[in-house]
């Protein structure tokens, strides 16, 4: 801060420094202590659950509630293993996420090139009219969309689930943000020159410098359809068909519910996804600053 | 020639993508418009337009208007409670920028965005629960008389806002940390010597300078929080006996109507409503970045 | 930047991993056998039961393959619903509906009549009353086969009762709501701790108006009552209703037995968390099952009970092992089977219990009801669904409303709405009386 000075500073100077730089200190530890009281109440919801999951039914049910499981069991685990197909409900929600993730980055890569690049009329036309609809809430043209999906006899399956989530407006929007920032005209044109064709020139030039972009994009499509919960829920209607999220919300609808083993379930999904996210969070912060980027 | 052969390209790269939008997205979309104005029952096969009679009947119906109200008030709630804790929340860490806690911080906060929903509702549901959760434990160590959360037409309302909010709240910090980091560095540094505090630069310099991230983040924290559904869904629905006070919300009372009633035209109006207001919000925002722009 | 590069190597990976996986899993999808028969239920304690009758078809059909999928009711309608309409469903499926539900895909074509020889065995009197024969025809033509019904009794702790100095079960409305004042456990507080009778009063759909449905029966009111001609009409903004809901909103309020946040039903009465609950007799199997230590005794209600019958249907071409399936379920031996583990009550005549009620006792108010015990059934029209949402709707807000329970003229008007709701949804159907 101070490395302009040129005179040497006096005795009262320097006090005064140092009174500062441990009134800095002091805010640094408050706004420390600050985040990390915001940063534990943002968790303990999550703890509480994991912690609900290893409770015996008796200490379930007992008052004043315990956060640390008195006496730690897996026999939620099992119980829940045993009475719902959640290892298939997983496999579902995974299936589905990663096709859907592949779907939107694909058609997102292309169009957003197409987009960024090919500025005939038509194509702005195109693009403004995905931009027109992408504010358009999911939940607004589902209904419809289910009727679509019924008739073309996908319902329960796969690929009734990924009907919903084939294309993503913003990852249009990101990815032709990116080609128009990151790949310069002249590198088109020098490969146009050396007679590429526009496919090769897409494949070996554009997609590869659009690794970053997509990796975003593909992390922000991956976690959408983790957790998509109102379209599952009316296109999957068989026990087999649900995602994990489905499966669990009508777990709990059953005759008489036990927390233990719906906290069990529940923390079984969790801990993959948050492992996920720890493991991908830079490609996830990433995508999701850049929605914030739209002006 | 070279022109045209670009166009061609452009066309056929773009098509299958246009061809999969206009197939899930679009045309759903024109579905719902139309179907709003059908007395369209899924059983029966006479399904007779009918106008704006379904209009007519939503603004009479009380379970409607109880849905939207509810809807919107959590939705404002949801907005007023994220908005000022993420500004102010963002604003810590990026002082902290530097020490070793902010990757922590960044990802404590943001990772009750991407748990998927329903685990998480549940997390919330025992913590609200009236007999057994820990949110009464700790009024009751207080002195203060417990509540029954989930059932009083107040509480339950309110207990959707704090977990939308807990969920929300990641994503605006996240928009905000971004908006603080593209901030221009110099003007902070004139205003200190302008001898201004932290506290009157942020409240001087970067609310004002962030008022288009604000402006953006409010408008995505409305808009999803219009589509509130899942949350309301767990929180209150059957385990057998008192599982909570059912909030209707809007894409519930859509579904219900349409899933359960088999009124899918009268649900599609709905929707429609539910499309206006998403616009209208849109609009303002757009309006009001404008302004901005002139002024 | 250089970093960014890592991680988006490390998500390629990631991706490329679950893409093996899904390709697994796709590969384990596509396998059908010869003879399936899918079986759809609301109810998913009745999925041993339909494993049940399909082991005994093992016999003479060895290749048969049947799938059960018994789900939340909810939800099951919904998927009847449709999957009736084209979609969702396929192969020979015997779906189990209650008569009132499956009027409304009736009066579509949507479900097919039953094979002649189902029918005459249906309307064989010697197999199923009048009543049952009723539900599961229309226009005069049998559509479904009888399987079991709903019905109400009361059910009290009777270790609760002792504790509280009675011996009997109550018999007027008068005695439920004084049994409960006694029967309530409270904390030092004043607060109930045990609820001294379960009501349902909150929670979605139309579960709450059921209920007060069968409380309303005891006083003569109903939800809905027949008007002749096919039309209905709401019997409930009058004495009878203000009698019922003013006995919820004294237990609430005035005598403060039972809240909504209390824990309540099948679950609370096993976990000893109330003394007394209406519920129907699968309650018993479920007794067995979870607290099988749990001392308790039924009663017949004092003036009558719900009856809700259900019935099975068969969709999907080639349906001949479809509605041999639904007779198989009607073998005495099943059903004998069905109300030992289930506890449903089975609906045909002439098939000797006695083995199986004799040995628990509580089945006797199901079966042993008094002289003049009086049915009511929900109408088998195609709103019924959403005319007990919205009353239930209606309901919760008068369960919360404390400024109701010594306030007559406001129940009254409250009634009044709730009753005009209903008819302007019979009005847009066509049904409400003139």
């Amino acid at each position: 801060m101070d490395t302009m000075r040129t005179i040497e500073p006096t005795a009262d100077e320097l006090a005064e420094g140092r009174r500062l730089r441990r009134k800095k200190q002091a805010t640094n530890l408050a706004i420390d202590v600050f985040l990390l009281i915001v940063s534990i109440m943002m968790l303990l919801p999550l703890v509480f659950l994991v912690a609900n999951a290893f409770k015996t039914p008796a200490e379930m049910l007992s008052w004043p509630p315990t956060i640390i499981p008195r006496d730690p069991t897996i026999a939620n685990f099992s119980a829940v293993l045993g009475e719902t197909p959640l290892l298939r409900w997983i496999g579902n929600s995974i299936a589905f996420a990663v096709l859907s993730t592949i779907a939107i980055v694909a058609t997102s890569a292309i169009a957003g090139y197409v987009f960024g690049k090919f500025r005939f009329r038509t194509m702005n036309i195109l693009f403004a009219l995905f931009l027109a609809t992408a504010i358009v809430p999911f939940e607004v043209y589902m209904i419809p969309l289910y009727f679509q999906a019924k008739s073309l006899g996908i319902l329960n399956s796969l690929w009734g689930l990924l009907l919903g989530y084939l294309v993503m407006s913003f990852g249009i929007f990101l990815v032709r943000q990116n080609v128009i920032h990151s790949i310069p005209d002249e590198l088109l044109e020098a490969a146009r020159i050396d007679g590429a064709g526009e496919f090769w020139i897409f494949f070996r030039i554009v997609l590869p410098l659009l690794r970053g972009a997509l990796g975003a994009l593909a992390v922000l499509a991956f976690f959408q359809a983790w957790t998509a919960f109102a379209w599952p829920m009316i296109v999957a209607t068989t026990r087999s068909s649900y995602t994990i999220e489905v499966g669990l919300a009508l777990f709990q609808t059953g005759f008489t519910v036990d927390l233990g083993r719906l906290s069990a379930a529940s923390a079984t999904v969790l801990i993959p996804s948050i492992l996920l996210f720890v493991l991908l969070r830079r490609n996830f912060v990433q995508g999701v600053a850049s929605t914030g980027l739209k002006e | 020639m070279l022109k045209r052969k670009r166009f061609i390209f452009a066309m056929l790269a773009i098509l299958p993508t246009l061809a999969i939008f206009a197939y899930v997205r679009l045309y759903p979309i024109a579905d719902t418009l139309r179907l709003s104005l059908y007395q369209w029952n899924i059983l029966s096969k006479n399904k007779p337009f009918i106008g704006l009679a379904n209009f007519r009947e939503l603004m009479g119906d009380h379970l409607f208007l109880d849905a939207l109200i509810n809807t919107t008030i959590i939705a404002f709630g949801v907005l007023a409670l994220t908005i000022p804790m993420a500004l102010v929340i963002a604003a810590l860490i990026f002082h902290r920028t530097r020490s070793r806690m902010a990757g922590f911080y960044e990802t404590a906060v943001f990772i009750p965005h991407v748990v998927s929903l329903v685990p998480a509702a549940m997390a919330w549901k025992w913590i609200f629960d009236a007999r057994l959760g820990p949110l009464n434990a700790l009024l009751d160590f207080f002195g203060i008389p417990m509540q029954s959360w989930l059932f009083d037409p107040v509480l339950s309302v309110i207990c959707i806002i704090v977990l939308c909010s807990w969920q929300a709240l990641g994503y605006a910090v996240l928009i905000y940390l971004v908006g603080f980091k593209n901030l221009p560095v110099s003007l902070y540094e004139a205003a200190k010597l302008d001898g201004a505090s932290g506290r009157q630069s942020f409240w001087h310099l970067s609310i004002p300078m962030l008022k288009p991230i604000t402006l953006y983040v409010s408008v995505v924290t409305l808009v999803s929080g219009f589509n509130v559904y899942a949350q309301a869904f767990v929180l209150a629905s059957d385990a057998q006996g008192a599982p909570g006070r059912q909030v209707r919300v809007l894409v519930l009372d859509m579904l219900e109507n349409s899933f359960r009633n088999y009124r899918v035209g009268y649900a599609a109006s709905e929707a429609v409503v539910l499309l206006v207001i998403v616009l209208a919000l849109t609009l303002i925002q757009f309006s009001m970045l404008r302004e901005k722009g002139k002024a | 930047m250089k970093n960014a590069s890592v991680k988006t190597r490390i998500s390629t990976r990631a991706l490329l991993l679950s893409t093996a996986f899904v390709g697994t899993l796709l590969s384990g999808v596509a396998s059908a056998s010869a003879e399936t028969l899918t079986v759809w239920s609301g109810y998913p304690e009745m999925a041993p039961f339909y494993e049940h009758v399909a082991q005994g078809m093992k016999a003479s059909h060895p290749d048969l393959d049947v799938k059960v999928e018994a789900i939340a009711l909810r939800e099951h309608e919904k998927r009847v619903a449709l999957g009736l309409t084209g979609g969702g469903q396929d192969g020979v499926t015997v779906i189990e509906l209650s008569g009132s539900t499956a009027t409304r895909y009736l009066e579509n074509d949507l479900l097919p009549k039953a094979a002649d020889d189902v029918s005459a065995f249906v309307k064989d009197e010697k197999n199923f009353s009048k009543f049952f024969i009723d539900s599961a025809s229309y226009n005069g033509a049998v559509y479904g086969v009888p399987l079991f019904r709903g019905q109400g009794s009361l059910y009290y702790n009777t270790d609760m009762f002792a504790a509280a100095g009675l011996t009997t079960p109550p018999k007027t409305m008068d005695e439920y709501s004084a049994y409960a004042e006694k029967l309530t456990k409270r904390d030092a507080s004043g607060k109930a701790t045990v609820s001294g009778w379960s009501l349902r009063l909150s929670g979605g759909g139309q579960g709450i108006a059921e209920k007060f449905w069968t409380n309303l029966h005891q006083f003569g009111g109903a939800i809905l009552a027949p008007a002749g001609d096919g039309k209905w009409k709401p019997d409930f903004a009058n004495e009878a209703g203000r009698k019922a809901l003013k006995q919820y909103l004294a237990n609430i309020f005035t005598t403060k037995t039972v809240s909504p946040e209390m824990p309540a039903d099948a679950d609370a009465f096993e976990r000893g968390q109330t003394a007394m609950f209406i519920r129907e007799s699968w309650v018993i199997g479920d007794i067995a099952k979870k607290a099988p230590d749990l001392k308790y005794a039924t009663a017949p209600l004092p003036k009558g009970s719900i009856a809700l019958p259900t019935n099975l249907y068969v969709a999907g071409d080639d349906a001949a092992i479809g509605w041999e399936f639904a007779k198989a379920a009607n073998s005495p031996e099943n059903l004998i089977w069905l109300l030992q583990n289930v506890g449903w009550l089975p609906n045909r005549s002439g098939v000797d219990y006695s083995s199986v009620t004799a040995k628990q006792p509580a089945f006797a108010a199901f079966v042993d009801y008094p002289q003049g015990y009086e049915f009511f059934t929900l109408p088998a029209i195609g709103p019924i669904e959403e005319v007990l949402t919205r009353v239930a709707a209606q309901l919760v807000t008068a369960f919360g409303d404390a400024s109701m329970a010594a306030d007559d003229a406001k129940i009254d008007a409250f009634l009044k709405k709730a009753s005009d709701e209903v008819v302007a949804i019979l009005d847009r159907e066509g049904l409400a009386a003139k």
